[in-house]
């Protein structure tokens, strides 16, 4: 025992030894004269999404890069010698840390924070940002002008995901890979017998404004269905169409018109039983979806009706189609963004290109992974294509509606506090709905919420 | 002879000094370190604002004024966190304590001998392997508006409409405090068995021959005798409820439903550090928590400590 644990001992110091020496000669290697970039491209991401994207369309159509399919790059620009390039090929590395409880947010803050500081085979090269938090990012030196490293094509792609990954004044920071527009998704089956009609341009004419859906959802009501599954369903129509942000200039707290419309819209739907007090991702939400669902109107985008309606696939396929509703909105996205100080700016780039200018990569994500790319002609070429249709929609081409869609998407009055702001009116304000809590002590709730998390907020405006 | 006794003598309390080296440079480490620092972070006001790092700036005791300062509702918020947290470590805690000691004088029992020990104590030790977030989930699981508990209720016609228990504020706090309850029984029935499995069994045996009732043996020898035993399970049941955490935080989504009544101070203490990492908030609610641990822990062990004078 006591000769195993000598051993141990000896082992664990040789280690430490080793690991300080291997450091050592890394940050040698960056000052060599010849401009080679690193050989580790480290990406930060949340979930695997992008990660299966990225392996089975870059590595796989840039030739050049993998040559034996092996994950890692192989000759890096042997094509165009003198650029960048590195001998050994380069590794990618993803760091995957899941999203909840801001785990993900704080993992990627301190890698950035510390990007300066970290060895070059640390450096974060590429990372991954929501909507509802992009501006954190985007709004800083962590991260860097795209179109200085070669990612300078945007005329494809939607106007709103350029300005979502601009600063204020205007530099472009990184570049979305898909395009989120939100349609309104309605049950066919339930449509017929509320509206008389499950033809989608009939159902847009029926839905295309506030006063009308509250009327359609009286009629709904009347016949034994919910308008929408959850109080929260509507909200992004809403919130995406603010006319102040939430913070001003001052710090100073408020509720746009808007979000108050939404509040008294989902009071008035619970009180009539238009909707229920479940939550967007509540099992009770869910349970809509299925053979037994009740609710007309969901709302969401291409990866929400295919991704996350997974009773819908189930127990209804087919019975959906999708119109825009009372307003142009998008739902989450995920946007590519370059971080200061990286080592790997070139692949970076490359990445970027592709996945907003590569046409074979672009119509794959539509045709294999069920996406709605950011490249408008690769989007207009499925739009127009007869034989397109998607499955889960009894035929109906949604790349069609979503390119008309995403025309008039704005992406405005957006501050760095917005997820909380979002996620935690949603959380609060539903105990009032519920009946337990009075409106005023949910409000309340909501405001310490936010200074807890903001204590440079002023709250009191909002009040 | 007697000298060379004496230096052998003196070598042995070097190595016993040498030995338990380790726990204090550990302990200074990972427990002491922090927690001065912890003190001393109380004093700054240091957070971030998105990627913007403010402070740290020295502010005296604000962050401790800015805890107790009353809100709008007229109530020192975190004096209510606190009765929360109390509120359902106390409704735990009682029956934790009751069946526990029913357990341990079951299993111990000479005249009872019990067959399959075994099996029942590992059953009853089983919900305390289970991470306690996973518990409570399951829990939010089956009493959610679609799960198990209201489709039997709706199925029996005992309930005509589904009830969306943890909205209201005794069932979601009685549903934290029966998690609580389910997951540390078991531990508290081991750590008692082994105090009366340490009395002297003679003492059984000479006041059975005495003719004592089972009622009076363990009045006045089970449990005067378990007293050191007990009050080390409730303070250690005492700390662990100040710290409830995982359980209430999984069961009402993080906010404490309804109306922050099964919000605890932990869970403040998680607001104020995740996102925003505000180390000197959360720095001053962790000192004050530090220092009710401390009054109470005190207050238990004088308390059932006394009676043993």
């Amino acid at each position: 025992m006591k000769k195993f644990l000598t051993a141990l001992l000896a082992i664990l110091m040789v280690c430490t030894l080793a690991a300080c020496g291997s450091k050592d000669t890394a940050d040698t290697g960056t000052t060599d004269e010849t401009p080679k970039e690193g050989t580790v491209f480290n990406i930060y991401a949340w979930n695997e999404e992008f990660k299966g994207f990225f392996e089975k369309y870059y590595l796989g159509t840039v030739p050049y890069l993998d040559t034996d399919g092996d994950g890692t790059l192989d000759a890096y620009y042997e094509e165009a010698p003198g650029k960048h390039w590195v001998d050994e090929g380069v590794e990618f590395k993803w760091t995957i840390v899941p999203s909840d409880n801001s785990q993900y947010q704080e993992a990627l803050d301190a890698a950035l924070l510390n990007q300066e500081n970290a060895a070059t085979d640390d450096k974060v090269d590429l990372f991954l940002a929501e909507a509802d938090y992009i501006l954190k990012y985007t709004d800083s030196a962590v991260t860097q002008d795209v179109k200085a490293l070669g990612v300078t094509d945007f005329s494809n792609t939607y106007s709103y995901t350029v300005e979502a990954a601009s600063d204020a004044s205007g530099t472009v920071k990184g570049v979305s890979f898909q395009c989120c527009p939100s349609a309104l998704i309605y049950r066919r089956s339930i449509a017929k017998e509320v509206l008389g009609t499950d033809e989608p341009a009939e159902v847009q004419e029926l839905l295309n404004s506030w006063e009308k859906f509250d009327a359609v959802a009286a009629d709904a009501a009347a016949k034994g269905y919910l308008m929408t599954p959850s109080y929260a369903e509507t909200y992004r129509v809403f919130s995406n169409n603010v006319s102040s942000p939430w913070v001003d200039a001052d710090k100073n707290m408020h509720f746009d018109e808007k979000i108050t419309t939404w509040m008294d819209q989902a009071e008035k739907y619970v009180a009539n039983g238009y909707t229920l007090t479940e939550g967007i991702w509540d099992a009770g939400k869910n349970a809509e979806m299925g053979k037994d669902g009740r609710a007309l109107c969901f709302f969401g985008p291409a990866w929400y009706f295919n991704f996350c309606m997974g009773p819908a696939h189930e127990e209804a396929m087919g019975d959906w189609a999708i119109v825009e509703g009372p307003a142009a909105h998008f739902w989450g996205g995920t946007w590519l963004l370059a971080p200061t100080g990286s080592d790997n700016p070139t692949i970076a780039a490359e990445i970027m290109n592709t996945f907003i200018n590569n046409e074979d990569v672009c119509s794959k994500l539509i045709s294999q992974e069920s996406q709605f790319t950011n490249n408008q002609a690769v989007n207009n070429k499925f739009a127009s294509d007869p034989e397109y249709g998607s499955e889960f929609l009894g035929g109906q081409n949604d790349v069609a509606v979503f390119a008309e869609l995403a025309k008039n998407i704005k992406f405005q009055n957006i501050t760095l506090y917005d997820q909380y702001m979002n996620e935690g009116l949603q959380t609060y304000f539903v105990e009032y709905l519920k009946g337990t809590v009075s409106r005023e002590d949910a409000l309340n709730n909501y405001f310490k919420y936010i200074n807890e998390k903001f204590p440079a907020i002023n709250t009191e405006t909002a009040k | 002879m007697r000298g060379k006794n004496n230096r052998k003598s003196v070598s042995y309390a070097k190595w016993g000094y040498i030995f338990i080296i380790p726990f204090f440079v550990v302990y200074a480490i990972f427990t002491l370190y922090p927690q001065i620092l912890t003190f001393y972070n109380s004093f700054f006001e240091n957070y971030r604002e998105g990627l913007t790092q403010i402070g740290p700036n020295f502010v005296g005791f604000d962050n401790y004024i800015k805890l107790f300062t009353t809100s709008t509702d007229g109530m020192i918020d975190i004096v209510k966190y606190f009765s929360n947290t109390m509120i359902m470590w106390i409704i735990g805690a009682l029956p934790q304590f009751a069946i526990a000691l029913l357990l341990a004088l079951i299993f111990t029992s000479t005249r009872l001998k019990l067959k399959g020990q075994g099996f029942a104590k590992t059953v009853i030790y089983m919900p305390n392997l289970i991470m306690a977030s996973a518990f409570s989930m399951l829990f939010f699981s089956l009493f959610s508006t679609v799960g198990p508990i209201n489709q039997i209720l709706l199925a029996n016609g005992i309930l005509d409409k589904a009830v969306d228990f943890i909205a209201f504020k005794v069932p979601a706090r009685l549903l934290v405090a029966l998690m609580n309850f389910l997951m540390w029984f078991g531990n508290t029935t081991i750590v008692l068995m082994a105090g009366i499995m340490g009395i002297d069994e003679s003492l059984f045996e000479s006041a059975r021959i005495d003719g004592a009732s089972s009622g009076h043996v363990f009045k006045d020898i089970t449990l005067p005798l378990l007293r050191p035993i007990l009050v080390y399970a409730a303070i250690t049941s005492l700390i662990g409820g100040l710290q409830m955490f995982d359980v209430p935080q999984v069961l009402s989504k993080g906010i404490g439903m309804p109306n922050r009544t099964t919000f605890t101070v932990v869970m403040l203490l998680n607001n104020y550090l995740s996102g925003s990492k505000n180390y000197g908030m959360a720095g001053a609610v962790s000192v004050i928590l530090f220092i009710i641990t401390g009054i109470l822990s005190i207050i238990v062990f004088k308390v059932l400590q006394k009676k043993e004078d």
